[in-house]
């Protein structure tokens, strides 16, 4: 009864608080805002050359040490039939542990005696205190005989082996016409060839919003101003440079989301195909329309979250009704690579499916809980985000090649249609295989899986 | 003593735990490299010589109203939680003032006008209300700290100064995460008990 009285003492403490916590300055201004560049450009290129081969040595040092990279091809092809999806778990286990030994413990017990696999942990840019966009070799190579146009930069390289990313270049498969199949002819889009490839397959709206995602233009570490990280005054840089074909190649980038630098996660490029069915779009900023992603994502310069040192570089403002909508138009119609295993309620077909796969089918809707928000009839997501507390495993704040480990907080369910074409997985590209998201979705979520419901997991998953 | 020991702390630090590769577009202009695209000890840029000033401000404070807390509180937890502050804080304070005298950065010796405040306010409070005003405070400026580290991680040049911020962030997110149960304790028997009444 007397509780009632005390109800108004929070508010005469809050305002008491106010005076008290309120008299002070404000965090320096660039722990949100980017510098500009304190030294010429000269001055940082040639350090930032002479700097490259240790910034990728330590990259390499670190990628060795939690994962095994060996080419392991399974007997399993990505749908374009380009490239093996590479089979095992590569994280590699603390010294003298087993998955079910740690599968056996607790959280706590776990982060206490520091025994989370370092591939589970978040992964980190080849270089965090530059950040930005960092494209595989086979896309600079395509992208420089085709178009002249130059995506290497001086400070660092891409740092995973190509065994481990997605076929190049990958098909392309549309809901606009299921009978063609993959109408990629194997090459890579560019805006030097789309015209010819896509003439009398796509409308002119579609069309005119593919001219657009091949567009490049100078943003960031490509752009003209000192501010680069490309040798000479960049053309830039277009969608389809990281989504490759509607698809990724795994170019990777640092999440805008998040500030100060240290701290910004990388981000692994996702695929677009199957957007149609996205409600929820991007892994931490939920934008509800493909449109409005499209937009922003052109506003803010790939991926920096940052319209003031966008503007600064030559601002594109696509035109919402005119542009941004057939941008829309033409990626709502990258479909998922078929799945011929599959029935119209993304069910497996017992005629079809092996004994194995069905199994894999059973762990999936039953003791592995995957189905819970990866659900069938939704492509495999439920629109949600959700926070798997990975840190309840792992002490945060380590620095790791000058990345701040900090929790991942609620992440984007992604699809998993079509998901042995698009390793490396996770937001941030951290596990290499399907057999990895399997040990670490068994561990995050308390399944206690056997050796033999995992691989039939793994074995469902790759029918998808 | 505890100076030298920091020192040698410092000294046996294996050397690649100290390899860091910033942006060199963050450098100062007059900066000398020691081996090509490596820019050689002890030279400071703007943030590693602002983020100095602010920590040390930072935690000079910690121990002032440490020792206030531990003197003034009558709650067990809090005063424990300020002996630790004090404790701790006087560690880093020690091992930031080396590294500032090797890359000569002069450091602030006393407190801010910001602090000087607060810890003139607190002074006014007593029980429970102190006990969960300082707790707050501990909360924010907690906050606070820890940004300062990440960013100083991120941007800041001197190798050194950068290897305190990684090794001391974790401890402050310990510190932070301590505050916060404190508080919410605080304030849970805010809300039931009368103030002034243990
Ligand atoms: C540097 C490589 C890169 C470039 C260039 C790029 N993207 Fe992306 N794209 C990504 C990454 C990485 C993500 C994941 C973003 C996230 O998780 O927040 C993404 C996500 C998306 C998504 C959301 C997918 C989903 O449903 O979650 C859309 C839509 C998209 N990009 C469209 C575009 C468009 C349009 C452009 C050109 C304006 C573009 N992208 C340029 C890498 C890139
Ligand atoms: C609580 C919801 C939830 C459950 C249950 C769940 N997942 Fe996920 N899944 C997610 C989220 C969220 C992500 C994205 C996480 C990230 O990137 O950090 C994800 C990502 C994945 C990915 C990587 C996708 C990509 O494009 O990189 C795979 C593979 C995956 N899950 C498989 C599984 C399997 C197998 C199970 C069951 C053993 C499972 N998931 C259970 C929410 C869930």
């Amino acid at each position: 009864m007397p509780r009632l009285i005390w109800y108004g003492l929070p508010c005469a403490l809050g305002a008491a608080a106010l005076t008290l916590a309120h008299a002070g300055d404000p965090l320096p201004p660039d722990t949100t805002y980017r510098p500009l560049p304190a030294l010429p450009f000269s001055a940082v290129r040639a350090n930032d050359e002479a700097a490259r081969p240790g910034v990728m040595q330590r990259q390499r040092a670190l990628l060795e040490q939690r994962y095994d990279l060996a080419d392991r091809p399974a007997a399993v092809m990505m749908s374009g039939g380009r490239k093996a999806v590479q089979e095992g778990v590569r994280v590699k286990l603390p010294e003298g542990e087993t998955w079910d030994g740690l599968a056996a413990m607790s959280p706590q017990e776990i982060r206490d005696r520091d025994l989370l696999p370092d591939g589970f942990k978040p992964l980190p840019h080849t270089k965090q205190a530059a950040g930005g966009q960092v494209f595989p070799e086979e896309q600079i190579t395509e992208i420089g005989r085709d178009e002249a146009r130059d995506l290497r930069r001086f400070d660092v390289d891409f740092d995973l082996p190509a065994h481990l990313t997605p076929e190049f270049p990958p098909p392309i498969f549309l809901t606009t016409h299921p009978e063609l199949g993959d109408v990629s002819r194997g090459d890579l889009l560019t805006i030097r060839n789309f015209y010819e490839y896509m003439n009398g397959i796509v409308t002119p709206v579609q069309m005119e919003g593919l001219r657009l995602l091949l567009t490049p233009f100078p943003q960031e570490e490509f752009n003209q101003t000192e501010d680069r990280k490309v040798a000479q005054p960049s053309l830039g840089v277009a969608c389809l440079d990281c989504h490759s074909n509607f698809h990724t190649n795994a170019a990777f980038h640092l999440t805008p989301d998040i500030r100060p630098q240290a701290e910004r996660f990388r981000l692994d490029t996702t695929s677009l195909r199957g957007l149609f069915n996205q409600q929820i779009h991007g892994s931490k900023r939920s934008l509800r329309s493909v449109e409005d992603f499209t937009e922003f994502e052109q506003r803010t310069a790939y991926f920096n979250g940052d319209h003031v040192s966008a503007t600064r570089k030559g601002v594109h403002l696509p035109d919402r009704p005119n542009q941004v909508a057939m941008m829309a138009q033409m990626q709502n119609i990258i479909d998922f690579p078929p799945a011929p295993k599959l029935d119209v309620f993304g069910r497996l077909d017992p005629a079809q499916a092996s004994e194995q796969e069905l199994m894999g089918e059973q762990v999936f809707m039953g003791k592995g809980r995957c189905a819970e928000c990866h659900v069938p009839a939704l492509s495999f997501m439920d629109n949600a985000m959700h926070d798997l507390k990975l840190e309840r495993f792992y002490k945060i704040g380590e620095t790791t090649n000058d990345f701040v480990a900090m929790p991942d907080g609620p992440i984007k369910t992604f699809t998993l249609r079509g998901i042995k074409d698009s390793p490396p997985y996770m937001h941030d590209g951290r596990l290499m295989t399907l057999a990895d998201t399997v040990e670490f979705f068994n561990l995050v979520l308390g399944t206690r899986l056997t050796g033999e419901e995992k691989e039939a997991l793994v074995a469902y998953l790759l029918t998808l | 003593m505890r100076a030298l020991t920091i020192m040698l702390g410092l000294v046996l630090l294996p050397g690649h735990a100290l390899a860091q590769f910033g942006n060199p577009a963050g450098w100062a202009p007059d900066s000398r490299t020691d081996a090509p695209g490596k820019p050689a000890p002890n030279q400071t840029n703007y943030q590693d010589r602002l983020f100095a000033q602010l920590v040390t401000a930072g935690g000079l404070a910690e121990v002032e109203l440490g020792r206030l807390a531990a003197g003034k509180s009558t709650n067990d937890e809090v005063k424990a939680f300020a002996d630790r502050m004090v404790g701790d804080h006087t560690d880093a304070n020690a091992k930031l003032k080396a590294i500032a005298d090797k890359s000569r950065m002069p450091l602030p010796d006393r407190l801010d006008p910001d602090h000087e405040k607060m810890r003139a306010d607190l002074e006014k409070l007593d029980g429970a209300r102190f006990d969960l005003e300082y707790m707050k405070a501990q909360v924010i400026d907690h906050q606070k700290t820890v940004q300062l580290l990440v960013w100083e991680i991120g941007l800041g040049q001197d190798a050194e100064v950068q290897q305190f911020a990684k090794e001391t962030l974790p401890k402050v997110l310990e510190h932070l995460e301590m505050a916060r149960q404190i508080q919410a304790q605080l304030a849970d028997d805010a809300r039931v008990r009368p103030a002034g009444t243990k």
